[in-house]
């Protein structure tokens, strides 16, 4: 998958979770909290986030995780790991 | 001050809502089926009272049904019913509304599914911890629902649900509440749940061909409980508030007793049996001798169901075999922390309709168990004074009694 196929399947993804916007909303600039987003919806999308993208979003740097971009940036720089 | 039931809500195997549940009690359908909900080739015991057609979605949000144990969601089922039927209870301070629910494994589909995925290196759920807790299926009653006082769960194991309205009972006498919703909530048809009460004996094993017959309470050829879930939820108050609002009154919840066997950790106790249900019909202020029907615990296991039947002989003496009895788990199994709930719903349906729902699968009763345990066909009875028993492990005995006002 190319970059520019993993924005717009991430974007997707978000928008399907998110209450409030759609994907025409989201930029890879879009920070999760202005998305309706609070620390454990967070932590929800993200586990949700590992079957549908086949990466395991574990240690620290998960934490930092504030914007689309950085979702995108962890699941291209992460080899799939987990089988939905 | 007495104590009435106002609302009453239920999720079963044979029915949700009251009506559908006590319209198939009373004609003795089975909810017994082949287990549904998984793979249960491997399990010893591969029949259950499973709830089929609930589709949490139908009530709760997307992110709600993320954050709920089947538990909870049961709960909440049958909390929503019993609210409705109860009325606005908006005369009352959001702090003076209560909750105590009874639960003998909480969130445990929550827990086997956490395990499974943690086993296999996977993450887990984030709203792990917060489905499994016990207390959980009350917090969600009380958040739904605004209820700002006492928040309580009772867990002890299948006497949970009794417990629970009891300990209800209590904060209602005590002044700490003005109204409470009580009851219980099981949902533990589970490979683990099943596999430890195998390990113990416990289940039956011997119906998987013939499952409405497995749960065959008091007759010959039973071998062990039938794995149940559900939920049944109680809205008590006082009676003068109930009538101030112009509420309807089903029965009043008149006494609960409880005691201890401090024997065993599995094995049931007469004295503890007997203890419980001479202090619940002295704490309505009644006597032996006035009790006119037995919502019994009736598991179905050889031991169980002949401890209990000694423990009413030795209680009422030759009263006992005037008593009606039936065994609700003879048609829904045993829904563990939610089955003194839903044994409750059907004494109070008992008392306010007349019509003693029968014990099914007793076409031969065993020579040990020789009261009237109503067989296989409602009876009509005028009943006035109806008992409740939950006997649970930990040697844990309650009884509950209600009363026509």
């Amino acid at each position: 998958m190319d970059i520019a196929e993993l924005e717009t399947k991430v974007i997707e993804f978000i928008a399907s979770k998110a209450e409030k916007v759609d994907a025409s909303g989201i930029t890879t600039a879009s920070r999760l909290e202005d998305l309706g987003f609070d620390s454990l919806d967070t932590v929800q999308l993200l586990f949700d986030a590992e079957e549908a993208f086949g990466v395991n979003f574990d240690g620290e740097e998960v934490r930092g995780l504030r914007s689309v971009g950085d979702i995108i940036d962890y699941i291209s720089k992460h080899p799939p790991t987990v089988s939905s | 001050m007495r104590v009435v039931i106002t609302g009453m809500g239920i999720v079963s195997p044979i029915g949700t809502g009251v009506d559908q549940f006590w319209n198939a009690a009373i004609n003795g359908v089975s909810g017994i089926t082949s287990i549904r909900s998984f793979d249960a080739s491997s399990q010893h015991s591969r029949v259950a009272g499973e709830i089929t057609e609930f589709n949490p979605a139908d009530f709760l949000s997307a992110k709600q049904v993320e954050q709920t144990d089947r538990f909870t969601q049961l709960a909440l089922q049958a909390a929503s019913q019993a609210m409705a039927d109860a009325g606005s209870l908006d005369s009352y301070q959001p702090r003076r509304l209560a909750v105590s629910l009874g639960s003998g494994m909480g969130g445990f589909s929550t827990f086997e599914s956490s395990a499974t995925r943690r086993l296999q290196k996977k993450s887990i759920p984030p709203f792990s911890v917060p489905r499994i807790m016990a207390n959980s299926a009350a917090a969600w009653i009380a958040t739904k629902y605004g209820l700002k006082g006492v928040n309580l769960t009772c867990s002890t194991a299948c006497s949970s649900g009794a417990n629970a309205i009891g300990m209800a009972l209590d904060l209602l006498r005590s002044g700490k509440a003005d109204a409470v919703v009580t009851g219980g909530a099981e949902a533990c048809v589970l490979p683990l749940t099943m596999t430890g009460f195998e390990a113990l004996q416990a289940l039956s094993i011997g119906f998987n061909a013939d499952p409405s017959r497995a749960s065959r309470p008091f007759a010959t050829g039973r071998d062990g409980f039938v794995m149940g879930e559900g939920a049944g939820i109680l809205i008590l108050e006082k009676e003068e508030e109930a009538i101030k609002r112009g509420a309807k009154i089903y029965a009043q919840l008149a006494g609960y007793g409880c005691a201890c066997d401090a024997t065993h950790i599995v094995a049931p106790d007469m004295d503890g049996q007997v203890a419980a249900m001479q202090a619940a019909i002295e704490d309505a202020g009644l006597t032996s001798d006035q009790v006119d029907y037995i919502n019994a615990h009736a598991t179905s296991t050889p031991l169980g169901d002949v401890i209990e039947t000694k423990a009413i002989k030795q209680l009422f003496g030759a009263h006992a075999w005037e008593i009606a009895i039936s065994a609700t788990k003879s048609m829904i199994g045993h829904s563990i922390g939610a089955s003194a709930a839903i044994g409750s719903i059907a004494t109070i349906m008992s008392l306010h309709t007349g019509t003693i729902h029968p014990t099914i699968n007793l076409d031969e009763a065993d020579p040990q168990c020789d009261l009237n345990y109503t067989p296989n066909f409602a009876i009509q009875k005028k009943v006035q004074v109806g008992m409740c028993n939950a006997f649970g492990f930990g040697g844990n005995n309650a009884s509950i009694v209600f009363t026509n006002l």
